[in-house]
């Protein structure tokens, strides 16, 4: 980790509270982490809008858990700089960690507590000792209110999993990490959590999550991040970078068999049948202008378009390392 | 949905007295809802030694600073049940939060390295008093049947001074153990083959005079004999080592132990095993 130099005041000494709010949630600069010879993140850095869901997707091992880990001190950067609502996590650990709320991948057994205890533990940690209204919130709001008396070994996955949530939120943080926070969760469950997520968005809360399921990341987050062997490859809004990295699929189904040789953007055809992969700029209509097709020869005109699945597919290569 | 937003300053913990509150909370919690595993056991088997040793073999044991055996061995007996239980209470909290990754909680909350450190070993004390105090309770009971009398509490300002330091010493090895530790193996080798055989030979059973020179001169560089002569002489008068020295490796040890334990909560790994 870079040391703060010297003389810099502390963030409560720069800026006045009130401006906290205009930073950045979350600014990763030059994070780099290593374990021995093992690179896990390398020379990361992005900056978080206040209130949006970025997504944070790549194959096992990529560096999405250890990049969160740091995050949260869990781990210690090599080098480079976090910082929270514009304090650094290392040398503002307490006041950063005030503000985040943190759900890990890993399920806890705590043994000796109930549901209800925990919480209230987990609340006391961050100064609020009485949190009763809160707490009644988030066990109905996730399903648990039910359950409150159980110890967590008498929980399901699922219900380990959203208890996981309503702990990461019961001191109402104002950024939450999501460390795939519907693993090994059945899909009823993973609707009902993303919808969840949703609705924190719509409040205000700045998220960052890493997921396996792309469809949801697609259709949940505002920006995407692609991390690979540690490296942020690409990152942007969800739409610019399906748009930026994949290509549109125009399939032209035509009235009378089409024998016209070296058509632009053709991939495949059959005896009717013509796909044509084309720039995401382009519409319908320019390629068949482009291709001096009738509308009357035409029978039925289909758009694909393509698809987060698409994009990283595009930027991890075709052999596709697994996401 | 209830809006997330708050007037509170960013960042701030408004009340950092009540984060230190829960974890003792918290860690007082987990030794009672295993009450007779982390209480009940240990006062067995200070009840039994008294039994045994005290009752029993103590009326054949003279000693020469003119008090009965069973007398000497209550205060040895009480300091053993603080310092075990103490340092128990904290190995293994630790342990087990390790085993099921709750410890991680400690990490990602606001809580300093100043705050667990005080709060657990604030609740492995309150354990080890409690232990001690039945232990004593014991004691008294078969001091009054055996000998007709209440064994009186002779300095007891010294006798809470020797317990909390021992206690919150023995705690906070107990953080120390447990973050070096990499198996539950290696904090049970510590207590068995280094702690308990320092609490044994730390003058529990027998006083230093009774010793060869050679092994006085050997017993006196264990820290635990000056812990429990400091107890001993809190609650009958008589002391092995001079009460004032006795102090001193009493507050040094607490210090070490303090700085060791404070490394540990900084540099140590919270993650799950």
């Amino acid at each position: 980790m870079t040391s703060e130099p010297a003389g810099r005041p502390k963030q409560s000494e720069r800026a006045p509270l009130a401006t906290m709010a205009e930073c950045a949630p979350l600014e990763v600069t030059e994070l780099v982490k290593s374990y021995g010879s093992n690179l896990a993140v390398d020379r990361v850095s992005f900056a978080m809008k206040p209130g949006e869901i970025l997504g944070l997707l790549g194959p096992n091992g990529a560096g999405k858990t250890t990049l969160i880990s740091t995050t949260v001190t869990l781990e210690k950067p090599t080098s480079g700089r976090i910082e929270i609502f514009g304090m650094d996590v290392q040398t503002e650990p307490e006041r950063c960690k005030m503000l985040t709320g943190f759900v890990p991948q890993e399920l806890i057994n705590h043994g000796y507590f109930n549901v209800e205890e925990i919480l209230q533990f987990h609340s006391g940690y961050f100064g609020r000792r009485r949190n009763k209204d809160r707490i009644d919130w988030l066990l109905k709001e996730l399903s648990l209110w039910d359950h409150r008396k159980k110890k967590v070994k008498q929980l399901s996955g699922g219900m380990k999993r959203r208890l996981l949530i309503a702990k990461a939120l019961v001191h109402e943080p104002k950024l939450l990490l999501l460390d795939e926070p519907t693993a090994g969760v059945d899909i009823e469950l993973r609707e009902s959590l993303w919808r969840f997520v949703g609705e924190l968005k719509a409040s205000g809360l700045s998220i960052l999550l890493t997921t396996h399921y792309i469809h949801e990341a697609e259709q949940l987050c505002d920006r995407i991040g692609i991390l690979q062997k540690g490296q942020l490859r690409h990152l942007g809004p969800t739409r610019d970078l399906i748009k930026d990295l994949t290509k549109r699929e125009i399939v032209v189904r035509l009235k009378q068999k089409n024998d016209t040789q070296n058509l632009p953007y053709l991939i495949r055809r059959t005896d009717r049948e013509l796909v044509f992969q084309v720039p995401s700029s382009m519409g319908a209509g320019d390629l068949l202008l482009e291709l001096g097709l009738e509308l009357e020869s035409i029978d039925d005109l289909a758009i694909r378009e393509g698809s987060l699945e698409d994009a990283l597919k595009r930027v991890l290569g075709d052999k596709g390392e697994r996401v | 949905m209830t809006p997330l937003t708050s007037r509170r300053p960013l960042g701030v913990i408004l009340n950092p007295f009540a984060t230190f509150l829960t974890l003792y909370q918290r860690e007082m919690m987990r030794f009672m809802k295993v009450v007779f595993q982390t209480v009940f056991a240990p006062m067995v088997n200070s009840a039994l030694y008294l039994l045994i040793f005290g009752v029993s073999l103590g009326k054949t044991i003279h000693l020469e600073n003119g008090i009965s055996y069973l007398a000497f061995l209550i205060p040895g007996l009480v300091m053993m049940g603080v310092l075990n239980n103490a340092f128990q209470n904290t190995s293994s909290s630790i342990v087990s939060g390790k085993f099921s990754g709750d410890l991680e909680d400690l990490k990602v909350v606001p809580l300093t390295p100043q705050m667990i450190i005080w709060a657990m070993s604030a609740a492995a004390l309150t354990r080890g008093l409690v232990v001690g105090l039945v232990t004593w309770g014991v004691g008294e009971v078969f001091g009054f049947v055996v000998e007709g009398r209440v064994i009186p509490v002779v300095h007891p300002l010294w006798l809470i001074v020797f317990l909390t330091i021992g206690g919150l010493t023995f705690a906070m090895l107990g953080i120390s153990v447990a973050f070096w530790a990499k198996t539950f193996d290696q904090v049970s080798a510590i207590g068995s083959f280094l702690l308990l055989p320092l609490i044994y030979l730390g003058g529990v059973f027998f006083s230093l005079h009774g010793l060869h020179p050679f092994w006085q001169a050997v017993a006196s560089i264990n820290p635990v004999l000056y812990l429990i002569n400091g107890v001993r002489y809190g609650l009958t008068g008589v002391t092995d080592v001079d009460v004032t020295l006795a102090f001193a490796v009493a507050v040094v040890s607490l210090m070490v132990f303090l700085f060791m334990g404070l490394r540990a909560l900084k540099k140590g790994s919270y993650t799950r095993w």
